[in-house]
């Protein structure tokens, strides 16, 4: 695809150097050569002589417009600003093999769905509902894995949320899928609201390192945090303090020492404490509300075809060219050459 | 007065001209297309991820480039190349599985997506160190099933640990004979070359030495010629008592396993940068019906285009040069004896 002015572009702009025909008009006329000796001897027609040059424009205009219909004249894609609802979110989703087990902690039996099932059905309505977000997925488990990137191409953000209930691997290293989704928003420098919704039924320790690392780059620039905590039965939950008589450190709680971690941070945050699929939908509108704020946004325009347009244009001034033609007004017997008969 | 001698009302070939432009124009108007059948294939791509695809072997347009990066430029172009409608689904393999990233997404609408996750893959996603290549096609062949795709496979063959020599390549439910669809795709150079070591953090801290990586697989009963080995004793030592020493620490394209991989599982295989990827695609996996529809517009925009030429051009220059013709031997309105 070739650029022209104004955003015009053109598909095979080989055939535009049939352009240098375009003039031919205002040269050479289609008109029967008339047996009359010769029009000097008639007075000046203003009329007739503006006529003349409408007819040789239309056929300079019916030659362009073939030409460049020919060539395939489009818009090229762009981008446009506009206001309306949407913002930039990064899943990041926990794909440990417990995420395969139901709330109850158990391998699903029969009709039972789990928490990876619910947390599936569940985001791809969510992702359906935001048409005009930008969303990315990260999985993490063992290490964390770029599975879309930040996309405005649903398709594909649906397809990786599909593969979310697929056997999982071994481990839960949540700083790092961390570092890995906020990386994926750090490319974005529009001005749509970021968010990570991270999506796990676990926890583990954040090393040192890498929580000193993560404070200095969400330090950088806002990002709202959303953690949907899929609470299996019997484990002890992110926000109870656990009783007097039990050590409370990341050790024995991760999950109440990520949301901790998470609540320092200095972002807007919001936890979600989830039992079962109905939670997780609460969970989910809920998020779905609070990340409606009216924000201004980039939109990009897919290539408008313009080909149809130059035909019409062509169609008219043909009509035009043929109608002043049938309208040849003959004198004399003349053939097509101009000879008399 | 004379009557006026009939002279046959013959059409302007001009007009003419102008009315088959019109015509051609109108009917691109009407975008007629020509809708042909095209093949699509719908894949489940693994990519292995280990860390022998970070051997510099491989190369991108003539420059060296790791077998890894050399894949994702093959996957991408591959990408970019069947016909719209098929769809992709990507996992990476490592350990002894593939793990599938997202599910099949139709190339055209879904290729800055697609291409983004490929561009992104990284070794550092890998999960486990090991590179059981043969329980991983069985898993993928698993995985592309599941989701009724064909299998495109690309690794360079390398097993880590060694396989076990007594135990024969197997599959489940194919030994052979079981027609699966899609192929192997092998990636990397011939001689062997040093794998490059990583620390934790990621940096490239040199090549992986001999006694970094298991030479030998000593699980199950040892070799028949066992007891020729040094300090071989039936209990204490049934492998012998010397250093398994190798090439396992060095890596090349094991080409004949994987086609012995491909015969075993019914796949087929194709090398990267030898074969043409799409072509090989074509050839194993299932071509599946799909309509192109072919934008005929541009035929008639071309054809209205060049009968106005006609009528602009070669009629009045025809025209032109009939009367400089005649101007030899003229034949006045009046020798002919003016009409009427």
């Amino acid at each position: 695809m070739t650029d022209l002015l104004g955003g015009l572009a053109v598909r095979s702009p080989g055939l535009l150097i049939l352009l240098l025909l375009a003039p031919l008009p205002l040269v050479l006329q289609p008109r029967k050569p008339s047996g009359f000796p010769a029009l000097d001897g008639l007075p000046d027609d203003p009329v007739s002589t503006a006529l003349d040059w409408a007819i040789r424009v239309a056929g300079v205009v019916a030659l362009s417009a073939l030409v460049l219909a020919a060539a395939g004249l489009q818009v090229g894609a762009r981008t446009i600003e506009r206001t309306g609802r949407g913002s930039h979110i990064s899943l990041l989703i926990d794909r440990s093999g417990s995420m395969n087990d139901t709330f109850a902690g158990r391998t699903p039996e029969g009709g039972e769905e789990s928490k990876s099932q619910a947390a599936k059905r569940l985001l791809d309505a969510f992702v359906a509902r935001r048409p005009r977000d930008q969303i990315g997925i990260v999985g993490f488990s063992t290490a964390p894995m770029l599975v879309v990137p930040m996309t405005d191409r649903l398709d594909a953000v649906r397809a990786g949320i599909a593969a979310i209930d697929r056997p999982g691997l071994a481990f839960t290293d949540v700083g790092r899928g961390l570092a890995m989704a906020l990386d994926q928003l750090e490319g974005d420098t529009g001005l749509a609201s970021r968010s990570i919704v991270l999506v796990s039924d676990g926890a583990a320790v954040i090393d040192r390192k890498v929580q000193e690392a993560l404070r200095n780059a969400f330090a950088k620039r806002p990002v709202n945090l959303y953690w949907l905590y899929l609470r299996s039965a019997g484990s002890p939950g992110i926000f109870a303090p656990p009783p007097p008589d039990k050590p409370d450190n990341p050790q024995v709680l991760p999950e109440r020492h990520l949301n901790i971690f998470l609540g320092s941070l200095g972002q807007r945050y919001r936890a979600f404490e989830a039992e079962n699929a109905e939670a997780v939908a609460d969970a989910i509108a809920e998020i779905d509300k609070l990340e409606a704020s009216e924000i201004r946004y980039r939109e990009t325009l897919p290539n408008v075809d313009l080909a149809g347009v130059a035909y019409a244009v062509a169609v008219g001034a043909l009509a035009l060219i043929i109608a002043a033609k049938l309208l040849e007004v003959r004198i004399g017997n003349t053939d097509s050459h101009g000879r008399a008969a | 007065m004379a009557p006026r001698p009939h002279v046959p009302r013959r059409i302007d070939p001009r007009t003419v001209g102008l009315a088959v432009a019109l015509a051609l124009a109108v009917a691109a108007l009407l975008h007629p297309t020509w809708t042909s059948r095209v093949a699509r294939h719908d894949l489940t791509v693994v990519v292995d991820i280990t860390t022998s695809m970070m051997v510099r072997d491989a190369s991108i347009e003539g420059r060296p480039a790791s077998r890894l990066d050399a894949a994702k430029r093959g996957l991408t172009d591959l990408i970019a190349r069947i016909a719209c409608g098929s769809r992709v689904a990507l996992a990476v393999f490592s350990e002894r599985r593939a793990f599938l990233l997202f599910e099949p997404v139709e190339v055209c609408s879904g290729y800055p997506a697609i291409a983004g996750t490929l561009d992104r893959l990284d070794w550092r996603m890998a999960w486990e160190g090991d590179s059981r290549i043969s329980k991983g096609v069985a898993d993928a062949l698993e995985v592309a099933g599941s989701l009724d795709t064909d299998l495109v496979f690309v690794t360079d063959g390398h097993e880590a640990p060694p396989l076990r020599p007594d135990q024969p390549l197997w599959f489940p439910g194919g030994d052979g004979d079981a027609k699966r669809h899609g192929l192997l795709v092998g990636v990397g150079g011939d001689a062997l070359s040093p794998i490059p070591k990583f620390d934790d953090d990621g940096h490239e801290v040199g090549f992986l030495a001999e006694s970094d990586v298991p030479q030998d697989n000593r699980q199950g009963p040892p070799p028949s010629n066992a007891e020729s080995r040094t300090g071989y004793n039936a209990r204490n030592a049934p492998f012998g008592a010397e250093v398994a020493r190798g090439n396992e620490h060095l890596s090349s394209l094991k080409q004949d396993y994987l086609e012995d991989l491909g015969r075993v599982t019914g796949l087929g295989y194709a090398r990267l940068g030898r074969d043409d990827l799409a072509g090989a695609v074509a050839r194993f996996a299932r071509a599946l019906p799909a309509n192109a529809a072919a934008d005929l517009r541009p035929l008639f925009g071309l054809a209205a285009f060049a009968a106005l030429v006609l009528v602009y051009l070669v009629a009045p220059l025809a025209a032109v040069t009939v009367r400089r013709r005649r101007r030899g031997a003229p034949r006045s309105i009046a020798s002919r004896g003016a009409p009427a």
